[in-house]
């Protein structure tokens, strides 16, 4: 894999900070936002959750659904390869980071995806994000 | 089976409204749908009118941000791989099927097919690559592509309602969905498939219209309730147009039997290339010219027999001019002289949609008995000499009628309409 660090989106193409500006609750922008100063891992967890479930094909759950963390997001949360690509892209692109394929295949649950952001933002400090 | 093609449902959403009844309405009474645009926020361009869509804010590239009548619920997991004008196309096949009383769960069974036409989305294509360049090829929107290419309406339809039949796309710029059309008719009398979907769409934006800017093509006359004049003298341009048309044709036998609604028969069609230039009507419209008179003897007519032809004039001055010369060959100087009129004095152009919204024009005027006029010609081209072009919507039942289109590189086509007596 490259060691040059992934070049981030600048504000005006990077839909999905748009789009969690303007379509996500107050409390995930606001853990967004405490993330990008702080760094505190429960705030990106707490972003990482909502995309999730805002990717998630199967609108029928409650908005207050909460998916345990052994839930598969195929198996459990109906998502299909291209739900995942679409949010993986969406990650990508809010938190500047680079998830490659292989990445992608070993994320089966949600415990799965949170930890493995967690540990994508802290090998690949996302810079210059707040530009 | 017959392997005659009828019609038997529309959906519109057009410049001059967004359902059949507002539709019928404008070309009765040459309502035109025209209004003042600004694109890209540069109040100095020249090009100031434009055939908008109303109901819908589409403006942004990300579908979240998307405003549209709420009559139409889209789930995100159809919402995510459009462009504004899939979205345009998504509303106007709910109407059409509707219309035609027909569920989306017949659509599956391999008989229904779909043909579509639109130029892409130029809009939602240069915001993906804009992208692409920043990152520097790092990632990209998955959806991208699909989204944007020529191509994503039927990509997207054809997902959307599980169709299983002949999918197909067509580019051949302000022809294409004359052509889409045309290859419909075809696969109902060839006996492929029992019914089509054939739909046209464009968006309305900076990207999709002001390009024909540079070709001096669009009209800079300010006022929209006189900027598109097809055939007038005073024509400077056209006007361009967005929306989409659905236009559902199915075997006269089986719609019978379902009792389906049937506005009239697409009985033939003729195409014919002007083999001249890339972007310019031959000079004497010698290719569209054939394309009519193939379209006669594919359904075994003579001039004479035609009481209206939806003409494609787009209010360009070759092309006005070009067009009127086509139809002198092929009906005065044959001793024919049917009612002529180009509906895009209402509508401004909507380029790869034009040919089957002007094939549902002609369906609902058979349908409902009357001749659209020619919105804003007070003063014929010298080049229309002898051709009978009202300026007031007739009320009288066309006849048989022919719609003509034509294209980039010199496409022409031409659709044949006959009433439906079955």
């Amino acid at each position: 894999m490259s060691s040059t660090p992934p070049t981030s989106a600048p504000p005006d193409h990077n839909d999905a900070a748009q789009a969690l500006g303007r379509h996500f609750p107050d409390e995930v922008q606001q853990a967004y936002t405490r993330f990008l100063q702080t760094r505190v891992p429960a705030d990106a967890d707490v972003v990482v959750l909502a995309i999730m479930l805002d990717h998630r094909p199967d609108k029928k759950l409650s908005p207050a659904f909460v998916p345990a963390d052994s839930m598969g997001l195929v198996a459990d949360l109906g998502f299909d390869s291209v739900a995942i690509t679409e949010m993986v892209f969406f990650l990508e692109d809010l938190f500047g980071v680079r998830i490659t394929n292989d990445e992608i295949l070993r994320v089966r649950t949600v415990g799965d995806l949170r930890a493995f952001v967690r540990q994508k933002l802290t090998a690949q400090p996302p810079a210059g994000l707040l530009a | 089976m017959s392997r005659t093609a009828v019609v038997t449902g529309l959906g519109f959403i057009t410049s001059i409204g967004n359902d059949r009844a507002a539709v019928t309405r404008s070309l009765r009474e040459l309502k035109p749908g025209l209004a003042r645009v600004e694109f890209l926020g540069n109040p100095s361009l020249p090009v100031k009118v434009a055939g908008t869509v109303k109901e819908f804010t589409v403006d942004s590239p990300s579908w979240r941000d998307w405003r549209y009548p709420e009559r139409y619920a889209l789930p995100r997991e159809t919402l995510r791989s459009l462009a504004p004008h899939g979205l345009y196309a998504m509303c106007a096949v709910e109407q059409a099927l509707a219309d035609s009383g027909l569920g989306a769960d017949l659509l599956g069974d391999g008989t229904t097919g779909l043909y579509c036409a639109s130029a892409g989305s130029a809009f939602l294509l240069h915001h993906h690559l804009a992208h692409m360049h920043a990152v520097r090829g790092e990632r990209g929107n998955p959806m991208g592509v699909v989204a944007s290419i020529a191509g994503t309406l039927n990509f997207n339809l054809a997902a959307h309602y599980g169709i299983r039949g002949a999918v197909g796309g067509f580019a051949a710029a302000c022809a294409s969905s004359s052509h889409a059309l045309g290859c419909a008719i075809d696969d109902i009398r060839l006996g492929r498939q029992t019914r089509m979907l054939v739909v046209g769409a464009e968006e309305v934006n900076a990207e999709t219209i002001l390009p024909f800017a540079a070709m001096r093509a669009l009209s800079t006359n300010p006022d929209p309730a006189t900027a598109s004049r097809p055939f007038d003298q005073a024509r400077d341009g056209f006007v361009g147009a967005g929306g989409a048309v659905c236009l559902i044709l199915e075997e006269a036998e089986t719609a019978k039997r379902r009792g389906a609604p049937v506005y009239a028969e697409l009985a033939g069609w003729g195409q014919a290339a002007d083999g001249h230039n890339v972007a310019v009507s031959h000079p004497e419209g010698s290719g569209l010219a054939d394309a009519m008179r193939r379209a006669l003897a594919d359904t075994g007519l003579t001039p004479d027999a035609i009481g209206y032809v939806n003409a494609h004039a787009t209010s360009t001055p070759a092309g006005d001019r070009s067009e009127a010369l086509a139809l002198k060959k092929v009906f005065t100087d044959t001793g024919a002289r049917p009612k002529v009129s180009s509906t895009k004095g209402l509508t401004g152009h909507p380029l790869s949609m034009a040919g089957v919204m002007e094939a549902a024009f002609c369906a609902l005027a058979m349908k409902d008995g009357f001749i659209p006029g020619n919105a804003n010609l007070t003063s014929p081209d010298e080049a229309c000499a002898g051709l009978d072009l009202p300026v007031t919507t007739l009320d009288t039942a066309p006849g048989i009628i022919l719609n003509n289109s034509s294209g980039f590189g010199g496409s022409n086509v031409c659709h044949v309409l006959k009433p439906w007596r079955g």
